[in-house]
């Protein structure tokens, strides 16, 4: 059945609202919260590159023609993951969680899939379900109405797992996936999560619109890891909005490594007193590829702090850019942030944008930024070429020593080496520098 | 093994700094090239290395009987020469030892000769290490980044002790050492000295030279080779100045 | 221990001292805009008609036009058909034919600003060096200095109707050409309706040998102004322009659109410096001018250099990105400011840098002071364009924040299209030192003096970018415009 409205439609909008479905077995709540948000989405359609946020970002391979929903083709087997040290694995297969590893688990940890969790535990998911309905967010509006499923995981008070929780999402088959997720850490405990997003070779064009919700009780901790290597022909948005308690921690990283369009945003509130982010990021383009790393770090408490370092490439015809916003909202003092985006641009046709941008609403902070776009550093290069190194392996050296900065932040030596494997596998395959 | 005829080198800018190098060095010998700030010493090491920049107007250079400046500057390493910097460039996010490896390798798969493992390469590092005092956290941390002055000199004739080169140019590495860090570059050296390498000092002072004994030693001043000698014109030069070698 | 800062200080009270009314008959238009408010500007001018469809032209264009919409501004609406596009002093009807004929009422008013309007004798060591000036009183050039020397080198400076009387091949070639005329909504305004403004053309191979200069001042109520300034440097010359703006205080909020446009040609070079003290408003935010301003230079020919330098202390709310073309090859685009927000003052300003020659640089250094309640915005956009080898940017800006009340805010947008092009960008927030104020009140200096020296020490590197005339004027400004901001 097809959803009934009675305000202007954006035309992009019509084919999704066509194939939206209502679901008799889902509760209310949840029928209610899907069709505000497909509303919305009918109302806002897709974001202009007038919009300040999507400035940098070319939507056209989306707009060209409709991604819907996929309908059930034959699902990839779960692919042997490479990351031995992890302790629960989740297969999210074209949007669906299909399967689940687990060794022995902490008391006090529940993971699952959507699905389940909004069958078991819709305490957990509906309050955090049905807080996001902000206005500029209409891919997040459309997830809403369409997502199938996603996972959950939820941390009781205390609870610690220093071991790597995995979560592999794999596209198989053309079409739209669109998943939710959302990780609840109870006050003082600890996580660490990997997620990877890739494509099988015959996934063909497909559409990843993946939206989660993160909330870091007082005193916790979450270290999250996104490596994103999807197929050429792939679209993959991806939207975390995070909340911080009063001293909690949260150290991401996303290395966008692939895909025809890759957007990976943040939005982070500094809720509580001393709460620390670290959002580094880096990501590489070559073919037409593009890639976005969006931010947006909101300091609402008093002495927090933030440390973003982002590193770009951009071979070929590759476009990337980063942009990020700091808030310090009146009354949050002492506090103090740091944005550095650096880029290298490689290819004759390539181009970078960069926009950090501050906010400043009190005045007893440290807020500093610096952004910077350029080549190869010739010095550099003349000194590796003075030991006898060829002049492509020198550049390589370069670009993957200028990427290594932000992957050396993370702190897991596990999960640090394999990332820095597939930075290496993907440098390699790099068209010849110019 | 090398060969410098007349060889005139000017800056994009259009500046002349080498105005008609001779100079021949055979194998089994050392060279120190001496002379004042701006005499056009360390554009010599630069254009003999390959960097850009540098338009050669006039001249040859010969080395191992080819025309050395028609190779690029790579290729130039991998045939054996190798430049100790007067500036060690930093790189940041390289680490030493990948740096080195890739180094040493490049030089052995030009030559045709199997590429080292990570175990042949760590027992050859650590030989050589002992021999500069330099510590084995050092390697560890990106090339030249976080190291002092003397630090970044010794890493110099550290990697020049690895890639064993035909050619050896060092471009004021006694430049701002103390005396023992002196001695260790200069002990470097030392070692280096072979019947089939030449080894090319280019220095302002004369100190290095009462560690490493040149067998002829050559005052460059305006972009010209004014004088020549023996070891004891670098103790006369340190007498009586540079000033003075113009009138000679 | 540092000092606190919450002493009350007693205020010098020296308030916006430009904010005087001059009593001087004037004849304005009626009030609103449409066709014929154009017609009748452009009528009471005798322009010709080229120029006439000009304006109309930009006026259609405007008509489609909306107002923008700012992220970062709160700009009441503004009722572009209550205000008033022509106001004159009635006696430039018969308009001076030198300065003993203009209205010694103007002349007084001028003094009163510190304007040089007599062109006097430079003695050697004792008068201050010689300004050319061109005031601009509302809507009209009303006398201009130094017209004669100027001429024997050849160098047109005057009114910019008299320019296009006079000079109307120069006019025609170059209007509109840098910033045309549908360009924003408040520069179609402009071109719709300007009144007069400056001219300038450097011919080849001359230096000037004076600055030249131009004072704005907003005098009748209720009417915006909209003059024009096009200055135009041919191969090898150079220039060296000043402008300086007041108004009356007024309860009501004024509209200031002007448009600048700066064309130098191959090796010239021109330096534009603004200090800009236009009236801000009271404490509470009432009455101030808008200063909605499109100011933009081409560095049309290779090497030529084109550099801003403005001190931004007045308006109630500050909207301009004075910005620099680079076509030529080898061209250089400088940006220096200082704007300061204190009360609830809004300023959003900075520059757009467009490499399109190879080897073009540019330098932009922007200093912000937000104080009181004050909003300071720094915009700016760097852009390579693909053809622009080797093009290089530096940009740094700092804000200082005094007190907690006020806001800083920096958006830089960095495009690059051409992998051997550099660029980068710093930018640095951070309080004013309760250290630096605790040591110099040690060292016996006052609450205010001691801010107005750590405040022009942050500004230094601007402030000397300016010709010795203005940088004077311009710290004076800077503490007057931070009275009562510590306390």
């Amino acid at each position: 059945m097809s959803a009934v409205v009675d305000f202007p439609v954006k035309p992009e909008a019509r084919p999704y609202l066509e194939a939206f479905a209502e679901s008799a077995s889902e509760p209310d709540w949840l029928a209610r919260f899907r069709k505000q948000g497909l509303d919305r989405f009918a109302r806002q359609g897709f974001p202009s590159r007038r919009s300040e946020n999507w400035r940098y970002l070319d939507l056209q391979p989306l707009e060209k023609q409709p991604l819907l929903p996929a309908t059930a083709g034959p699902f990839a087997a779960a692919p042997e993951l490479e990351l031995t040290s992890a302790w629960v694995r989740l297969f999210i297969v074209d949007g669906t969680c299909r399967s689940a590893v687990f060794r022995d688990l902490p008391e006090g940890i529940w993971i699952g899939s959507m699905e389940r969790a909004i069958r078991e535990r819709p305490d957990l998911v509906r309050s955090a379900a049905t807080s996001d309905n902000s206005a500029e967010r209409p891919f997040a509006a459309l997830n809403a109405a369409l997502f199938a499923d996603g996972f959950v995981l939820d941390f009781g008070p205390g609870v610690v797992l220093d071991r790597p929780i995995e979560i592999a999402h794999l596209a198989s088959n053309p079409g739209a996936s669109h998943t939710r997720s959302l990780i609840n850490l109870g006050a003082g405990s600890r996580a660490t999560v990997i997620e990877n997003y890739t494509g099988a070779g015959r996934a063909g064009r497909y559409w990843r619109n993946d939206v989660a919700s993160w909330r870091i009780g007082d005193g916790a901790s979450l270290t999250r890891i996104a490596l994103i290597e999807e197929s050429a022909d792939a679209v993959h948005l991806g939207e975390v909005t995070a909340t911080l308690g009063t001293g909690a921690k949260l150290d991401a990283f996303a290395l966008l490594l692939g895909g025809g369009t890759v957007r990976h945003e943040a939005s982070v509130t500094l809720a509580g007193d001393h709460a620390q982010c670290r959002y580094d990021g880096a990501f590489v383009v070559s073919g037409r590829e593009e890639a976005n790393i969006v931010t947006n770090i909101d300091h609402a408490a008093v002495g927090g702090t933030t440390s973003e370092l982002i590193k770009g490439v951009a071979a070929g015809s590759g476009h990337g850019a980063f942009q990020g916003k700091i808030i310090v909202r009146e009354g949050a003092q002492r506090t103090d942030a740091k944005q550095t985006s650096r880029n290298l641009i490689l290819g004759r046709r390539a181009s970078i944008d960069t926009k950090p941008e501050l906010e400043i609403l009190a005045d007893d902070v440290k807020c500093a930024h610096g952004a910077s776009v350029g080549d190869l550093d010739e010095a550099a290069l003349f000194y590796l070429r003075a030991r006898g190194i060829p002049t492509d392996e020198a550049h390589r050296l370069l670009v993957e020593g200028f990427l290594r900065e932000p992957v050396e932040g993370v702190a897991d030596a596990a999960i640090r080496d394999h990332l820095l494997g597939r930075l290496s596998a993907r440098l390699a395959r790099l068209e010849q520098w110019t | 093994m090398l060969q410098i005829t007349n060889l005139h080198v000017r800056l994009k800018d259009g500046r002349e700094i080498l105005k008609g190098i001779d100079l021949t060095v055979a194998a089994g010998e050392v060279h120190a090239i001496m002379g004042p700030n701006g005499s056009g010493k360390s554009t010599l090491a630069a254009v003999l290395a390959g960097r850009d920049g540098y338009e050669i107007t006039e001249g040859s250079v010969t080395y191992q009987g080819r025309d050395l400046l028609a190779m690029p500057a790579d290729e130039r390493a991998r045939e054996g020469v190798f430049l100790a910097f007067q500036y060690p460039v930093e790189i940041p996010g390289v680490n030493n030892m990948y740096f080195l490896r890739a180094a040493l390798n490049a030089g052995r798969r030009h030559r045709g000769e199997p590429e080292l493992d990570a175990g042949q390469f760590l027992r050859a590092v650590r030989g050589k290490l002992k021999l500069l005092e330099i510590s084995e956290d050092l390697m560890q941390r990106a090339v030249n980044v976080g190291f002092s002055g003397g630090e970044k000199k010794r890493n110099e004739i550290f990697q020049m002790a690895m890639l064993e080169p035909r050619l050896a140019i060092l471009d004021e590495t006694d430049s701002g050492l103390d005396i023992d860090a002196l001695r260790l570059v200069a002990r470097g050296v030392n070692e280096l000295r072979a019947p089939d390498r030449a080894i090319v000092l280019i220095t302002h002072y004369q100190r290095l030279l009462d560690y490493v004994e040149p067998d002829r030693v050559h005052v460059l001043q305006g972009g010209r080779i004014v004088e020549s000698g023996d070891k004891s014109l670098a103790a006369e030069l340190e007498r009586r100045g540079y000033g003075a070698a113009d009138a000679a | 221990m540092s000092a606190p800062l919450d002493t009350q200080i007693p205020a010098l009270n020296e308030g916006y001292k430009y904010g005087f009314v001059t009593e001087i008959e004037t004849e304005s238009a009626p009030p609103g805009l449409d066709e014929d408010t154009v017609r009748f500007i452009s009528a009471k001018k005798g322009e010709p008609e080229w120029l006439l469809d000009w304006r109309l032209q930009a006026f259609r264009a405007w008509e489609k036009m909306a107002a923008p919409n700012w992220a970062k501004l709160n700009v009441a609406p503004i009722d572009y058909q209550g205000a008033t596009y022509w106001s004159a002093p009635k006696s430039a009807d018969d308009a001076p034919k030198s300065l003993d004929e203009v209205d010694p009422e103007l002349l007084a008013m001028y003094e009163k600003l510190g304007v040089p309007m007599r062109e006097r004798e430079a003695l050697a060591g004792v008068a201050p060096r010689n300004v050319a000036v061109d005031a601009v009183f509302d809507s009209v050039s009303v006398a201009t200095t130094f017209k004669g020397q100027l001429a024997e080198l050849g160098i047109v400076f005057c009114s910019f109707g008299e320019a296009v009387r006079e000079h109307p091949d120069l006019v025609r070639r170059y209007l509109g050409t840098v910033v045309p005329q549908n360009d924003n909504f408040f520069a179609a305004l402009n071109s719709a309706v300007f009144s007069d403004g400056s001219f300038a053309y450097i011919p080849p191979g001359v230096r000037c040998p004076m600055e030249l200069s131009t004072y704005f001042r907003i005098n009748a109520a209720k009417s915006g102004q909209f003059e024009r300034t096009l200055l135009i440097a041919d191969k090898g010359a150079y220039v060296s322009y000043l402008e300086g703006c007041t108004a009356p205080q007024r309860d009501e909020n004024q509209l200031h659109a002007a448009v600048v446009e700066l064309i130098a040609h191959e090796d010239a070079q021109i330096k534009y410096s603004t200090v800009q003290n236009w009236y801000p408003g009271d404490a509470e935010g009432k009455g101030g001018i808008y200063n909605f301003v499109t100011k933009r230079g081409a560095c049309r020919g290779d090497r030529a250099k084109i550099s801003w330098t403005q001190v931004e202390t007045g308006s109630a709310i500050t909207w301009k990105y004075p910005s620099c073309i680079l076509e030529g090859d080898d061209s250089v685009g400088e940006f220096y400011s200082v704007a300061i927000t204190n009360n609830r003052q809004q300023a959003d300003t900075g520059t757009k840098m467009i490499h399109i020659g190879k080897n073009s640089s540019s330098t932009i250094i922007s200093k912000g002071i937000s104080a009181g309640r004050g909003q300071n915005t720094y915009r700016g956009l760097v852009r390579v364009q693909p053809r622009a080898e080797g093009a290089r940017n530096y940009t740094q800006c700092d804000s200082l924040l005094i007190g907690d009340r006020c806001g800083a805010h920096t958006v830089p947008y960095i495009e690059v299209r051409n992998p051997s092009a550099r660029v980068e960008h710093e930018a640095t927030t951070s309080k004013i030192s309760e250290d630096q104020m605790f040591y110099c009140r040690s060292r016996g200096l006052s609450q205010e003096d001691a801010l107005s020296l750590i405040v022009n020490g942050f500004c230094k590197e601007v402030l000397k970018e300016l010709p010795m005339e203005f940088a004077v004027e311009a710290q004076k400004l800077l503490a007057v415009s931070l009275e009562g901001s510590v306390g």
